[in-house]
């Protein structure tokens, strides 16, 4: 007996030490994966820490790739290990909601607290729940997608500015020598996120939508074809194989003449200019590689909308959302951290990681002459003008879920799924018809409906 | 009373060995069993799951998918074995010989072996870039092979060539090692009575050597094919889109929306087809 009680309390002790947890902790997911914009964030959560001493929890930051956050998030919906607050596109946020898995209360109780006329109201209908004045998460900030281009290639050409599907196609066709390791433009080709997001704005740009108001799938829209069809011939002038964001390196090489690119890319283009300047070639002369175009900035134009029968914008909020953990103690105190995150100078200082990239959804921030004082002067650059404009189009943002004000849930599971990327990719990588890969399409949709 | 001494040692035995047994139960047999259950159901993240028989497999064995992924899986396997096992094999006989510096350049073989997969996926990623990579730089550039730059990771086609490439210069350092070993125990007075008969050198490897290094290889072979089998991160990280089944079941089961079932489902097959063949190959190879 003594033999077996030894036995059992070892058991136990080992089982003990695997699973001891003690710790009060609040997990905060975020696609910030950047070290820098880490830092900023775990700044945030210090100086929140250290003005709120009754706050009892550690507020542990885990940054999580874009791509790869529905996935993190259904793996630990699964095992039970929902993280407390989470930083996440809109869409996803919209399609973790419709499977139950968001406590969307805390989310609707936080919009009324911030005061739900402080938002722009494009951008809470993003968010907007089918039933009205319910919300799956808070929207947190934004960004808006375009075509940036070398202006003075164009102008040498006598080319018009890219808005147009003639123009574009005209320009790809032009810049495109492939010998010379140039390519004409940079849309997305690869099975994943960028993909859709540069499709969707040519299917909007043609009035193409992946449902209808009623619900009923119209992928197979003459439309859709047609934006298909040209985003098909757009890929044969874009650098070889699957391509995503990540090409746009290309372009700080002059190797690009069009890609199409968030309004992150400003910020990046005024990095990249500092960067570059600490590496002239006064300083490193054998250093090869490290050329920059000091003109490139200037050199930059970019066209927000483009066109075939109507103007199309894209863009993306992101959102902060509470994942259904049945804890109330812990959802009270992502939200009381979440509020913080709103107030005007953690707010301006969040947004200040990416000038350009980050934009506000809260209207009185966007005219704040803090927030317009950004560390890498992107608003003294383009000038007020432009970044209202900017600002202003978060407000107009289209997306296939939400048709003439309704919310249609199955496209953001589409969204969430890849299905659309999926299907891109075969047509272009693959080279499977047009047909046929529609086909596949609307079957895989229909079995998730 | 009335328990011998024998009883009370096999209790002792028994009590012993007791926390190691739940321990393994319940890392190794808990998994699959709980797996088996919920390939029986359509699992559902938030209400009851719902018990839906055999119907997860059907769905998996009538999507065409699954038989591309099961025939790039095929492809990759048996190249990459084949490949590690013959590479791993030149290697080693070149390394079993007397030359200066052995000691070092068997040491620097390991490298690819134990450099992180992560950092080498990313440099392999960067030499065949299709704008600034090295390769097409040289090969249509410099040597002018090639008539026009393509992606070579990124093109479908090739993608699954590359990743074999890639498995067998990262895995080779290990069957090398493994028979290198083996080599070094060879007794050499084989060698000197086979000269004394007159045996040819390739008579030589092939009575001396190979009947010698027979059952490392089957035990390399075996290794290797669970492994690669099994394999995911490499080709994850490397290629974009190439399904071998354990990518094609983590996008099945945890992409987007959801499918455990059907995952799960997925995951038995594929340890069902493994077992069958690891009891084949233990019976008729390593003849246990």
């Amino acid at each position: 007996m003594k033999q077996f009680l030894i036995g059992v309390f070892m058991t136990m002790a080992i089982m003990g030490v695997a699973f001891a947890n003690g710790e009060k902790e609040l997990e905060f997911w975020t696609t910030e994966t950047q070290s820098d914009r880490l830092a900023r964030i775990n700044l945030l959560v210090d100086t929140f820490k250290a003005t709120n001493p009754d706050f009892k929890f550690e507020i542990n930051v885990i940054a999580i790739e874009e791509n790869d956050l529905a996935t993190q998030f259904n793996a630990a919906a699964a095992s039970d290990t929902l993280p407390d607050l989470v930083q996440v596109a809109t869409e996803n946020a919209v399609a973790f909601g419709t499977q139950g898995l968001l406590n969307t209360e805390a989310a609707t109780s936080m919009i009324s607290n911030i005061g739900k006329d402080r938002f722009y109201s494009g951008v809470l209908r993003l968010n907007q729940m089918p039933s009205d004045d319910a919300y799956y998460a808070v929207p947190f900030h934004g960004w808006v997608q375009g075509i940036w281009y070398r202006a003075d290639w164009f102008e040498e050409a006598g080319l018009n500015p890219p808005k147009t599907w003639d123009d574009i196609l005209k320009a790809a066709k032009y810049f495109n020598k492939p010998e010379e390791n140039q390519y004409g433009i940079l849309i997305g080709t690869s099975a994943e996120a960028f993909t859709e997001q540069v499709f969707t704005q040519f299917a909007r740009s043609n009035d193409a939508w992946l449902f209808d108001g009623d619900g009923n799938l119209t992928l197979n829209s003459p439309e859709m074809r047609e934006a298909i069809e040209f985003y098909a011939e757009l890929a044969k002038y874009t650098p070889p194989g699957p391509q995503n964001w990540r090409a746009r390196d290309y372009y700080f090489q002059n190797k690009l003449a069009m890609f199409f690119y968030s309004t992150y890319i400003m910020d990046d283009l005024a990095l990249a200019e500092v960067a570059a300047a600490s590496l002239t070639s006064e300083n490193f002369e054998e250093l090869a590689g490290s050329s920059f175009d000091p003109n490139l900035v200037s050199n930059t134009g970019m066209v927000p909308a483009i066109t075939k029968t109507r103007d199309a914008g894209y863009g993306t909020i992101v959102s902060l959302l509470f994942p259904n953990t049945e804890d109330d103690e812990r959802t009270a105190a992502a939200m009381r951290f979440a509020e913080y995150l709103f107030t005007p100078d953690a707010y301006i200082s969040f947004l200040h990681m990416a000038p350009g990239g980050k934009n506000p959804v809260l209207r009185e921030i966007s005219t704040n002459p803090n927030f317009q004082q950004d560390p890498s002067n992107i608003f003294e650059r383009y000038g007020p003008d432009k970044m209202a404009e900017i600002i202003e189009g978060l407000d107009s943002i289209e997306t296939f879920s939400i048709v003439d004000g309704k919310r249609i849930e199955a496209a953001s599971t589409v969204f969430s799924k890849q299905i659309i990327p999926q299907m891109m990719y075969r047509i272009i990588q693959e080279g499977e018809s047009i047909d046929s890969a529609l086909e596949r399409a609307e079957a895989e949709i229909r079995k998730l409906m | 009373m009335g328990k011998s001494l024998k009883q009370r040692e096999s209790t002792l035995g028994w009590m012993l060995i007791l926390p190691s047994t739940v321990i393994i139960l319940s890392l190794i047999l808990y998994p699959i069993v709980s797996n088996v259950i919920s390939s029986l159901f359509k699992v559902s993240l938030v209400e009851k799951d719902t018990f839906i028989g055999l119907e997860n497999y059907r769905n998996v064995v009538s999507d065409i998918n699954f038989w591309k992924a099961a025939l790039i899986t095929f492809v990759y396997v048996v190249a990459t074995t084949l490949g590690t096992a013959l590479v791993g094999l030149g290697v080693a006989l070149a390394m079993n010989r007397q030359f200066p510096l052995r000691g070092f350049i068997r040491s620097l073989i390991l490298l690819p072996y134990v450099a992180p997969v992560f950092s080498v996926v990313y440099a392999w990623k960067f030499i065949f870039d299709p704008v600034n990579g090295i390769f097409m730089d040289l090969t249509v550039e410099k040597l002018g092979i090639f008539s026009q730059r393509f992606n070579l990771i990124g093109n479908p086609d090739t993608a699954l060539w590359i990743a074999i490439v890639f498995s067998i210069w990262k895995y080779f350092p290990f069957t090398y090692l493994m028979i290198l070993s083996r080599l070094q125990a060879i007794d050499n007075n084989l060698y000197e009575a086979a000269e004394v008969d007159g045996a040819s050198r390739w008579q030589q490897f092939r009575y001396i050597t190979l009947p010698e290094l027979y059952f490392i290889l089957g035990s390399i072979v075996l290794l290797r094919v669970i492994w690669n089998f099994n394999k995911f991160e490499d080709i994850y990280l490397l290629t974009d889109n190439l399904k071998v089944l354990s990518i094609y079941t983590y996008f099945k089961a945890f992409v987007g929306i959801i499918d455990l079932g059907q995952g799960s489902a997925l995951v038995i097959i594929q340890f069902a087809l493994l077992l069958v063949f690891i009891l084949i190959y233990l019976k008729k190879v390593l003849k246990w």
